[in-house]
């Protein structure tokens, strides 16, 4: 699975510097395509299994606009939460118990379809709705003293947006990229004695636009 | 100002990989796993036997024994917690309802070597069923599953009084706790962990008692 996602991260970081390098930027390119790369800051809500933000995580996106105000595109982001638990005796279930502090980890990795609704995008500053509709990889894990346990699942993923591009001259050359989103995804995992019954996240990008 | 685009999306997305917990906020406490056979009742069983010795996995191919204060002191934490849950320990092992056996991993070496159908499945020296009386294989009720870790204490408790019964004259183990810790620079156990571990085996398992 570790090849897996591997794998997928070389082909979006292959897709994304082979589309920099050939077209410098999108509006070269084409002035219907639009490039992001974002750091995520992101927090797990709805459940505490590790419900502390953390900024370990980014967003690449392309689309291109089908008409003047709505694009279609695809993303892919990534994303850690850690929590420190304190020691604590667990009943995984009937018959067995485990008593330890733990680090609560989740990694997650959706990638999918972008769609976006801008108003104007002719604008040095562009606010849009968007929505993303994908798949989602998730490893939930504990770490016991050297130990690790850790559960990897698929689910289906879809995340509401709205953020603004702001660029700095009219040529839209190079922007600031702005953004908050939810997520949802279904996958679910049973670490231990917790169990994840959906993943839902909260979070803001800041990065670059092209 | 392109080259600058593409080198700042590279590094953005190479340094976006998953980001593992810090597990130097662990403490150093060991880990308790337990786990025990639901259908056995433990408050049918009178008395136990324990051997005086840990038996000690280490890099030889035959398994030592380990029998200095220091061993007293983690044969003496198993003896403290079986008396105050009623039991009544026994000088001769044919006069005991229950059996322990303590064992400690130093080295993972030649642990490694024997694990069909159980770990210590033909291992030198190591606790057979024979030594208990005329058993030829272990029973469990439970799935078994030992981290091979070096640093590790581990106890099991066997039914002599029923095992008898069992037309496979298989020796049933119906407790198990597992404590494990590496322990820094050193393979010697720490007794303090090691008996604060063991107490908390038996914290865990309520049910063991008379």
């Amino acid at each position: 699975m570790k090849k897996i996602i591997r794998s997928i991260q070389i082909i979006a970081l292959v897709l994304t510097a082979s589309v920099c390098a050939s077209s410098a930027y999108g509006q070269a390119v084409s002035p219907n395509l639009y490039f992001n790369i974002d750091w995520q800051l992101n927090l797990p809500v709805a459940d505490d299994y590790a419900n502390r933000i953390s900024g370990w995580g980014m967003q690449g996106e392309v689309g291109y606009f089908l008409t003047e105000s709505f694009s279609l595109g695809a993303f892919i982001a990534w994303h850690t939460n850690n929590k420190y638990i304190d020691r604590q005796t667990i009943y995984i279930n009937s018959s067995s118990a485990v008593t330890s502090d733990q680090q609560h980890s989740i990694y997650q990795l959706p990638f999918g379809a972008a769609f976006r609704f801008t108003p104007d995008r002719y604008g040095l500053v562009q606010p849009y709705i968007g929505a993303k509709l994908g798949a989602n990889y998730s490893e939930v894990s504990s770490h016991l003293n050297i130990f690790k346990v850790s559960e990897d699942k698929w689910g289906f993923y879809v995340s509401p947006e709205v953020g603004v591009t702001i660029f700095f001259s009219p040529e839209k050359k190079f922007g600031l990229h702005l953004a908050t989103y939810y997520s949802y995804a279904t996958n679910k995992s049973r670490v231990l004695g917790y169990s994840l019954d959906g993943l839902n996240n909260w979070g803001v990008r800041i990065g670059v636009a092209f | 100002m392109n080259k600058k685009l593409i080198i700042f999306s590279w590094l953005l997305i190479c340094f976006a990989c998953q980001k593992d917990p810090d597990t130097s906020k662990l403490d150093n406490d060991f880990p308790v796993l337990t786990d025990h056979d639901t259908s056995a009742n433990f408050n049918t069983y009178t008395s136990y036997y324990i051997p005086d010795s840990v038996l000690v996995i280490d890099g030889n191919e035959r398994a030592t024994y380990w029998t200095d204060s220091r061993a007293d002191e983690i044969i003496g934490a198993f003896v403290r917690n079986m008396n105050s849950r009623g039991y009544t320990q026994t000088l001769e092992k044919e006069e005991a309802d229950l059996g322990l056996q303590v064992s400690y991993i130093e080295d993972a070496y030649y642990f490694y070597g024997y694990d069909d159908p159980y770990w210590w499945w033909g291992y030198p020296g190591y606790w057979y069923p024979g030594y208990w009386g005329g058993w030829g294989n272990w029973y469990y009720s439970y799935p078994v599953t030992y981290y091979y870790n070096v640093g590790s204490l581990l106890a099991e408790m066997v039914d002599l009084r029923n095992g008898a019964q069992r037309a496979d004259k298989t020796l049933p183990v119906i407790w198990t706790a597992y404590m494990s810790g590496l322990l820094a620079s050193s393979n010697s156990i720490n007794i303090q962990l090691a008996t604060r571990a063991i107490d908390q085996a038996f914290a865990q398992s309520a049910y063991i008692k008379k």
